[in-house]
């Protein structure tokens, strides 16, 4: 009766699922409800979760309860401690949640609210949560290692090797790519960059006190110090409406670009304690507070979907970035359905925390459906502002204008009308000069989340408070992974450089920690100041690369994967992490491929450095801007050798792996699983790591 | 109705648990309590020290995500 019962639920649940689905695919009206999309993708999450994860857990993976895990057996109280899995969940998903499935969906939705809605979904629920789930597991059976070891030991020696270069590689993208993002949502905004610019002394004064005051109390700090920003947000305002302030906190793209990569220098080099970690405990704060202050939002709002099901720009000639829908809907969504940055997580803290296997399944799949329910959040977001206004916002002045009529009457002659008044109206609404051609996705989505907000408190009254907000969370978090991957780029630095002079591994040797230091931030600075000063918008550039090298990591760990199953003689349910991995492979290589030689200059690098050097032996260039010009020139052609690098190291481990799977298959190689051996659990059955707490 | 009440403080008690040591409030307790630090009961750090180490390790590796 009880199964019966079970069944029925679960047959309500998937049926409901797929009428939402039916409902957002062929839904042709006017506008369509936000709640759609919310009972859409909670349905298929649940039933992925009960059903596949399960069969995961089950058949592919064997789960096993009894095994000790390395947080039993290695408790150190600091690496290794034993967790609740409630905990362990929130810090997983605290690590993993970044601003890739904010800003990858809203940036897909010029391609209309579907592609991205489906791959968010599907994506998540067949690749990323399974990417994230196995490797997770794969690393807590070999005592915490990370993605490189396990590639090194499980494939080959040089697999290792590539995977540790695809991740310096792919954090430099990333740390480029993030820091446009911030400085498009801040130009020209000083209430935007007050509000930023002064998280920096707070966090510095939380700092102080967490190392001297209180040592380690992070939560009356947090308090504290969320209290301060938010009240900054707020005299943000001030700041603006006086014209002596504002002048000081009106920046440039350059200017804030050069900002941004000596806040990244400071906070590699500067002691941890001091400025990166207290700038994570604000963050942790505010990005909870915000991401289910958004949920919340959309559940009460219901706010109406604007933007179509698909727009005209899936045939490749969209403004936001070129490409056609396939590869580059894939490649922009990126982490809101599978990031190969998970990959460092799950063999990094959380497999030496997890209390029992089986909460591998919780962790590592749930963390990563909920991942790409906030991808579904931003995409709602993005699509509920008119089509015209997204656009306004979204595409660089070379595709639309500066601004005005003539920008406004491009847009409308796109089929998604728009009068120029409307945009002056909703900059003076949310306190911003002009919100034309702010590329990136942040101010977009900090619009979309603006209006959500203030229809469920305020009204149009703090609109632009709201905004502001939506726009300091954003840019909060972003810093917060740019000083953190900045200070983990050194560390990779230092570790390469100590293999020819061993003093500069040393990471408490100051001019190794200065070097290392500028070694990486000029690496990624590099990058972003060729984004800022690109004429088509740093993002139609930099977006796609972060998203090739991103998927590109993903498809490394599902090599992995794959390769531990064939060990495990689970070769029956190889097609687990075989399918996604094929998937990844084919929509990289082919990204790879059109983004270095496709002939559309908006989309193949080498086209557009042909374009520019024709430009110049036409003498159609001025003079005075031949030199910059050759300096685009170089710029597209450095892109096109970093992604054909990227593409060329992927090809070479994916050769190795075919090698060594061929070697096992045909029983010419003996096959080694470097698992840490078996060892009984001693915790009972029912032990779920209260005997750490205080009941 | 004390039986509710019971229950909400049970439940209030175990939600500020599990946030302390979420966000990391509780780290110092859980390493004094942890089998390492009590296997070697001589060496222990302060509060200021363990903060220090334990930010030191965290961040020499990937923990924040794109």
């Amino acid at each position: 009766m009880k199964r019966l019962f079970s069944i029925v639920i679960w047959l309500v649940v998937a049926l409901l699922g797929a009428g939402a689905f039916a409902k957002i695919a062929f839904d042709r009206g006017e506008s369509l409800n936000a709640t759609w999309f919310v009972v859409a993708a909670v349905c298929c999450y649940l039933v992925a979760y009960r059903l596949y994860s399960a069969f995961v857990a089950a058949k592919v993976l064997a789960l096993d309860d009894t095994r000790a895990t390395p947080s039993e057996r290695l408790d150190d109280g600091r690496d290794f401690v034993p967790t609740n899995k409630w905990v362990l969940f929130g810090h997983h998903f605290a690590a993993i949640a970044g601003p890739g499935p904010l800003v990858g969906p809203t940036l897909a939705a010029q391609f209309g609210y579907l592609p991205g809605t489906l791959w968010l979904i599907a994506g998540a629920a067949f690749a990323g949560c399974v990417q994230d789930f196995v490797i997770l597991f794969c690393s807590i059976r070999r005592d915490g290692k990370s993605i490189g070891q396990m590639a090194r030991e499980e494939v080959s020696e040089r697999g290792g090797f590539i995977a540790q270069l695809a991740v310096l590689a792919i954090m430099t993208i990333l740390l480029a790519v993030i820091g446009l993002v911030v400085v498009n949502a801040l130009k020209s905004s000083p209430w935007a960059t007050f509000t930023l610019a002064m998280t920096i002394p707070i966090a510095l004064l939380l700092g102080l006190y967490l190392r001297f005051v209180r040592p380690g109390r992070v939560l009356e700090a947090s308090v504290m110090g969320v209290a301060l920003v938010l009240f900054v947000v707020v005299a943000g305002q001030w700041v603006a409406d006086s014209p002596s302030w504002a002048r000081v906190f009106t920046l440039s793209g350059v200017a804030l670009a050069f900002a941004i990569i000596a806040y990244g220098f400071a906070a590699s080099a500067l002691p941890v304690w001091l400025l990166l970690a207290p700038r994570d405990y604000l963050s942790a704060f505010i990005k909870a507070g915000a991401i289910f202050s958004l949920a919340a939002g959309i559940l009460i709002v219901r706010p109406q979907v604007l933007m179509p099901p698909l727009t005209r720009f899936i045939d490749g000639t969209g403004p936001v970035f070129a490409g056609k829908i396939f590869p580059f809907c894939f490649i922009t969504i990126a982490c809101g359905a599978i990031s190969g940055f998970h990959s460092l997580i799950s063999s990094g803290t959380t497999p030496k925390m997890i209390l029992r296997e089986s909460h591998a399944r919780f962790i590592g799949y749930g963390a990563m459906l909920l991942e790409s329910f906030v991808g579904v959040m931003a995409m709602v977001a993005a699509c509920a502002m008119p089509p015209g206004v997204y656009f306004a916002i979204n595409s660089p002045p070379s595709v639309v204008g500066n601004a005005g009529d003539a920008a406004a009457s491009t847009i409308s002659g796109w089929g998604y009308p728009l009068q120029a008044q409307t945009m002056t109206d909703l900059a003076h609404k949310v306190g911003e000069i002009t919100l034309w051609n702010r590329a990136g996705g942040a101010p977009s989505l900090a619009v979309g989340m603006a209006q959500i907000f203030s229809s469920t408190i305020g009204g149009e009254r703090l609109l632009s408070i709201w905004y502001h907000f939506a726009i300091m969370f954003e840019a909060l978090f972003i810093l917060t992974v740019l000083d953190a991957g900045t200070r983990v780029g050194r560390f990779m630095v230092q570790d390469l450089g100590g293999r020819f002079w061993k003093p500069f591994g040393r990471t408490r040797w100051m001019p190794g920690v200065l070097i290392s230091s500028a070694i990486i931030v000029a690496l990624w600075g590099y990058f972003l100041y060729q984004g800022v000063v690109d004429p088509l918008g740093g993002i139609n550039s930099l977006w796609p690369l972060f998203g090739i090298s991103n998927q590109l990591l993903a498809a490394v760990a599902l090599v992995v994967a794959t390769t531990i199953l064939m060990k495990m003689g689970k070769l029956r349910w190889i097609w687990v992490t075989l399918l996604p991995m094929a998937w990844l492979v084919i929509i990289t290589m082919t990204a790879s491929y059109q983004k270095i030689f496709d002939a559309n200059p908006r989309i193949g690098f080498l086209a557009y450095a042909k374009v520019l050097a024709a430009q110049i032996a036409a003498g159609r260039i001025p003079a005075e801007k031949v030199a910059e010009t050759q300096r685009l020139i170089f710029n597209q052609r450095l892109d096109a050798a970093v992604t054909g690098v990227l593409a060329a190291m992927i090809l070479v481990l994916i050769f190795e792996a075919l090698v060594h799977w061929y070697s096992i298959l045909s029983h010419r190689k003996e096959s080694v699983l470097h698992e840490s051996p078996y060892v009984a659990t001693r915790w009972a059955a029912d032990y779920s790591g209260a005997a750490h707490g205080d009941d | 109705m004390r039986h509710l009440s019971k229950t909400a403080a049970r439940l209030f008690r175990r939600f500020w648990r599990g946030l302390r040591e979420w966000c990391g409030d509780a780290a110092y307790e859980t390493y004094l309590r942890s089998n390492g630090k009590q296997a070697s009961p001589t060496c222990t750090l302060t509060p200021a020290e363990f903060y220090v180490e334990q930010l030191n390790r965290r961040y020499s590796k990937p923990n924040r995500c794109c």
